[in-house]
């Protein structure tokens, strides 16, 4: 427990550290909550929770990145890879909610007649789901550009797709347009129950990526064992 | 010059050379009393002080045996051969380091020597072989390591956490093996704003920390000077004498290093060409 919070306080230190990357994570959601809010406001919060992922998933994936070189270390000083994933993800977590709070605000008071708790619903899943989305990207792709290129496809598909089609089931943030449905829309609680249902199954799927990713990049190889001193 | 000022310049260069206390009491009196004696300017009289140390610390070195290390076995590398693609870097290589023992592994540019290192790390595997590591590891990588917007004292943290330490402990115990290469590293300067040679000491004293049993070093004085450089070897010195097992991969081995095992991979290079 105590390493996987130091490895989670180290990783909020770096993130708070790096200012310029904190202020365009903080105005990101802005610009997309901004986009469509004269003309309709229902799909200007579907973007805003949008942009709170794409912006999280991006911290994610270059602290996932830059930790690549220090990770091998670490484990050779007595850290497990899963002390050190669930740190950074705790540490990405936990800035995700900073981040989501003012917007949450926002909503309440820019906007009437929407469903506030499903809102604030919606913002708890998207920041489950990026910090690990991000993290099982630049475990995959260790080249940030790469990632990057990756990040901007799935979310650029993820706007223009149509929801109601089954092949947007399968990306990741498809649950926050149907719960969006249910708040903005005040439709039935089926949209609530498909959204539900697919940020677990999502936030499952990514978490075992992470894990299984991290678990074999910082294995014991078989040549190597330790003995008991003589 | 001052002959107080050459004095004790000449002092610290003998410190940082690992002459012993009561050797290097003895030349500093003698060389003090003739400078009194005579009058002359100390420049002109010894030279630079780093030269007259080094010169004291080589007669001092050729006069005493290096005492035989034969503490129990802590490293055995066991016939590994690694190739990448149709190219052999490394064939049969095998090497034991003992507690007290420095190996240093030697070889040109692509001979294998930080391959070798990773391998015996754990961080690259092999296509055949074994290593056994009798106790803990602490590894210093050539480059990277060490994380850019955290502090010394953070890394020291977050490292002391992995092996067990309290945080005022890892502090305390960075900073002073910091002191031991003439580096404070208080001041909460992050790492990306270090010298090169700088954030080659934190990666230094990061893998001391904890008293790893087996010290891997992988050329760790990139970006010293020569005093750094002195410091590094001295610092091996003192972990030699507590009983670790060191293997320090360079291109830059010296007389004075005083290793015990060289693993020449330029060598083995060369048979296999």
């Amino acid at each position: 427990m105590n390493k996987t919070f130091v490895v989670a306080e180290t990783a909020l230190r770096e993130i708070a550290r790096r200012r310029g990357v904190l202020a365009i994570l903080v105005l990101f959601p802005l610009a997309f909550y901004l986009s469509r809010r004269d003309s309709h406001m229902g799909q200007s919060i579907r973007f805003v929770c949008l942009g709170l992922g794409w912006a999280l998933s991006t911290a994610a994936l270059f602290a996932g990145s830059a930790a690549r070189a220090i990770e091998p270390r670490l484990r050779l000083s007595g850290y497990r890879g899963h002390h050190l994933y669930l740190g950074r993800l705790v540490a990405l977590w936990i800035v995700g909610l900073l981040l989501a709070a003012p917007y949450y605000v926002l909503i309440r008071f820019d906007t009437d007649d929407v469903r506030y708790g499903a809102i604030g619903l919606i913002m708890v899943l998207t920041v489950a789901v990026a910090a690990p989305f991000g993290l099982a990207l630049s475990a995959a792709l260790p080249r940030e550009l790469e990632g990057m290129l990756v990040l901007l496809i799935i979310v650029g598909l993820q706007m223009m797709m149509d929801p109601a089609g089954s092949a947007s089931r399968l990306l990741p943030f498809w649950f926050s347009r149907e719960i969006g449905t249910y708040a903005v829309d005040h439709t039935d609680g089926g949209y609530l129950a498909r959204g539900l249902l697919h940020a677990a199954i999502c936030l499952a799927a990514l978490l075992a990526v992470v894990a299984i990713a991290s678990g074999y990049r910082l294995r014991q190889r078989s040549h190597l064992r330790f003995v008991a001193r003589r | 010059m001052r002959h107080d000022t050459w004095l004790d310049a000449l002092a610290g260069e003998l410190r940082r050379h690992g002459v012993a206390e009561q050797t290097a009491g003895n030349v500093l009196a003698e060389t003090a009393a003739h400078l009194w004696e005579s009058g002359d300017d100390p420049l002109r009289a010894f030279g630079p002080p780093q030269a007259y140390a080094a010169a004291v610390a080589d007669s001092v070195r050729l006069e005493t045996p290096r005492h035989a290390p034969g503490g129990p076995v802590r490293l055995e590398v066991v016939g590994i051969t690694k190739r990448y693609g149709r190219r052999t870097v490394l064939r049969e290589v095998s090497l034991t380091v003992r507690a007290g023992e420095v190996a240093a592994v030697v070889g040109a540019n692509g001979s294998g020597k930080s391959t070798f290192l990773g391998i015996c790390a754990g961080l690259v595997s092999p296509d055949r072989g074994e290593v056994r590591v009798h106790g803990s590891l602490g590894y210093c990588p050539q480059g990277g390591g060490t994380s850019d917007f955290l502090v010394p004292d953070e890394h020291f943290v977050l490292v002391g956490a992995g092996r067990g330490m309290s945080r005022a402990d890892a502090r305390e115990t960075g900073r002073a093996d910091a002191a031991a290469l003439d580096w404070d590293p208080r001041g909460g300067t992050q790492a990306r704003h270090l010298s090169g040679g700088t954030r080659q000491k934190l990666n230094l004293v990061m893998a001391g920390l904890g008293d790893p049993d087996v010290l891997l070093l992988d050329e760790p004085y990139q970006g010293f000077d020569q005093g750094s450089y002195l410091d590094f070897w001295q610092q091996v010195r003192r972990w030699r004498d507590a009983g670790k097992a060191i293997v320090v991969v360079t291109h830059l081995l010296n007389t004075r290093d005083g290793v015990d095992t060289v693993l020449d991979l330029g060598e083995r290079s060369k048979e296999r060409a």
